[in-house]
């Protein structure tokens, strides 16, 4: 069992990171993403309990027209992603059920703020067409001018908002 | 689909193409755990200064790419704005400003992105899984909404379609990438000295990876520099004269326009007063306006003329994507599409059934005659129009 402390140096996981982004451009033709398999889940979900309502929204509806919506690239993506982040976890030994917050910050608190923050992200990966991976890895690496702008965003915002939050991590 | 690079894996085998989805994850998830975007508090220590891994992870990362991707294309072994054009989504500038900066206030808040709350579940976290919860939930919110008056205009603005950072700068994208590296490695001791400032650590050897990367990335920009000093790929390839016969043109303009560009080189009068369905009129002489060099090679580039050309236009070889040429020109297309043609005798193979309705069906849709019934079949008229594939990212 590893060292929960230790942690890869952060430009060594950079260049990790950039040789599978890389492999996923050249081997697969397609990017890096996270957010598209949520809503496709939601769609058949909805799709099985409310399919009049899908069919009147237009970008649910244009998912649920696929043969087979759970048969695509991002899904299985997703589903190593989970599994390689286990593996990873397992192995380091920092698999330990748990909030992840500042020492003397209140739960409640926390669980709050990261479901809040977690719509303001799923908002933010849609009107962005992509999350920071899909948009900013992504697209960034391709040296879409779009990508740029949204990355230096996204920095702007997380500085912007720092203050107002610091109690959860400290 | 052919392949559109060298290296990529058939996507004809879904089997293959799903493993290969879950080869990818398996590692980002891995090197996302590794680097410790596990914790939420090692994300959101980027924007109180205390410890910059998100900068150097992520910027590390897309110089990794870039080097990657622009060596590889100065080599001539990749298209590099084939690759943007098919794996980046188009820009919308002003969404994605402001998605961007949702994004950055979800991340400190939740101290994730959706990326590194998958791998928060994975290592058991419970914020990380309201974290994910919460990105289903403003998706579902904004996939409600993102359709309707106002809120669809804002949605939609700022749309540019493909643009990439080297066309703006309009230099070489070797040459960007070089300066992006510079740009990189200045950000990263920036980042280094602000980390001791905060923390007030004093500065002590750098680590050993660090001047690794560093020179690695170095390198690996001179050698993307070194590559435009190669003879450009193509310059010196002879352009084939490929021909497309008026029906599969027709079958091709029908079934998928966006793969093709029809450029009509007669003179202007003529075009103007008939030509191939979705042409543009740009006579010989205004091709070179077109600057067909630059623009994206992801589309089929046909060559209508007057009676069929027996090579390339000069001015459409810079073209670095396929260019095809009208077999018989325009003349071959008026003989197929605008003439009268004689219905198959009944029993006639069904190839021949099905090439006769097609000319018919085009020959009344353009000349307004009517063309008697189609006899029937079981197979049905044209190709089926099939509806282009998503931008990349993670709407996908």
């Amino acid at each position: 069992m590893g060292n929960p402390d230790k942690y890869w140096n952060s430009y060594l996981a950079g260049v990790a990171m950039g040789l599978v982004l890389l492999s996923a451009y050249l081997f697969v033709g397609k990017g890096l993403g996270a957010s598209g398999p949520a809503l496709r889940f939601v769609t058949v979900a909805a799709e099985a309990v409310a399919p009049g309502h899908v069919a009147a929204t237009p970008p649910l509806a244009h998912l649920a027209e696929e043969p087979s919506p759970l048969a695509n690239y991002f899904v299985f993506l997703g589903l190593g992603t989970l599994l390689g982040g286990f593996v990873a976890a397992y192995t380091s030994g920092r698999m330990k059920a748990g909030v992840s917050r500042g020492d003397t910050a209140p739960v409640g608190l926390r669980l709050a703020l990261a479901l809040g923050g977690g719509v303001l992200l799923g908002i933010g990966a849609r009107l962005a067409r992509g999350c920071a991976s899909g948009q900013a890895l992504t697209g960034g690496a391709l040296m879409s001018a779009g990508s740029w702008a949204f990355m230096f965003a996204i920095f702007g915002g997380g500085y912007a908002a720092a203050y107002l939050v610091r109690r959860q991590w400290r | 689909m052919s392949p559109l690079f060298p290296f990529q894996l058939p996507a004809a085998n879904p089997q293959v193409a799903m493993l290969a989805a879950v080869f990818v994850g398996f590692g980002f998830g891995f090197v996302l755990e590794r680097a410790g975007f596990g914790n939420a508090r090692k994300l959101a220590a980027q924007f109180y200064g205390s410890e910059m891994v998100m900068l150097k992870v992520m910027f590390t990362a897309i110089v990794t790419a870039i080097l990657g991707t622009t060596v590889l294309a100065g080599l001539g072994l990749v298209d590099l704005r084939a690759l943007g054009d098919t794996i980046a989504s188009d820009t919308f500038l002003w969404p994605m400003i402001l998605g961007g900066f949702l994004i950055g206030v979800g991340i400190i808040f939740s101290g994730y992105c959706p990326g590194t709350s998958i791998v928060g579940m994975a290592s058991g976290k419970l914020d990380a899984v309201l974290a994910y919860g919460g990105v289903i939930l403003g998706q579902v919110i904004w996939a409600e909404v993102e359709t309707r008056g106002p809120i669809a205009r804002f949605h939609n603005s700022g749309a540019l379609g493909h643009v990439y950072l080297y066309d703006l700068v309009k230099v070489p994208p070797q040459a960007l990438a070089a300066a992006i590296v510079l740009v990189a490695i200045g950000a990263f001791l920036f980042g280094e000295k602000v980390e001791r400032m905060v923390t007030g650590a004093v500065p002590g050897a750098p680590a050993p990876a660090r001047r690794w990367v560093f020179a690695g990335v170095g390198a690996f920009g001179a050698v993307g520099l070194a590559t435009l000093i190669l003879p450009a790929p193509g310059a010196a390839r002879p352009v084939p004269a490929a021909t497309i016969a008026a029906p599969d043109l027709a079958r091709r303009a029908l079934a998928e326009p966006w793969k093709l560009r029809i450029l009509d080189v007669r003179p202007m009068a003529d075009c103007a007063k008939e030509r191939v369905p979705g042409s543009e009129c740009t006579p010989l002489d205004t091709l070179k306006r077109l600057e067909l060099a630059d623009v994206s090679a992801t589309r089929d580039l046909v060559v209508v003329s007057e009676r069929g050309l027996a090579e390339v236009p000069a001015d459409a070889r810079a073209y670095r994507g396929r260019v095809l040429l009208l077999d018989k020109g325009f003349e071959g297309w008026r003989e197929w599409a605008l003439a009268p043609a004689p219905a198959p005798a009944p029993g006639a193979p069904e190839a021949e059934q099905q090439a006769w309705r097609l000319r018919a069906g085009v020959r009344s849709a353009l000349t307004g005659v009517g063309a008697p019934p189609p006899p029937a079949s079981a197979a049905g008229g044209g190709a089926p129009v099939k509806r282009k594939a998503g931008g990349g990212g993670c709407s996908g």
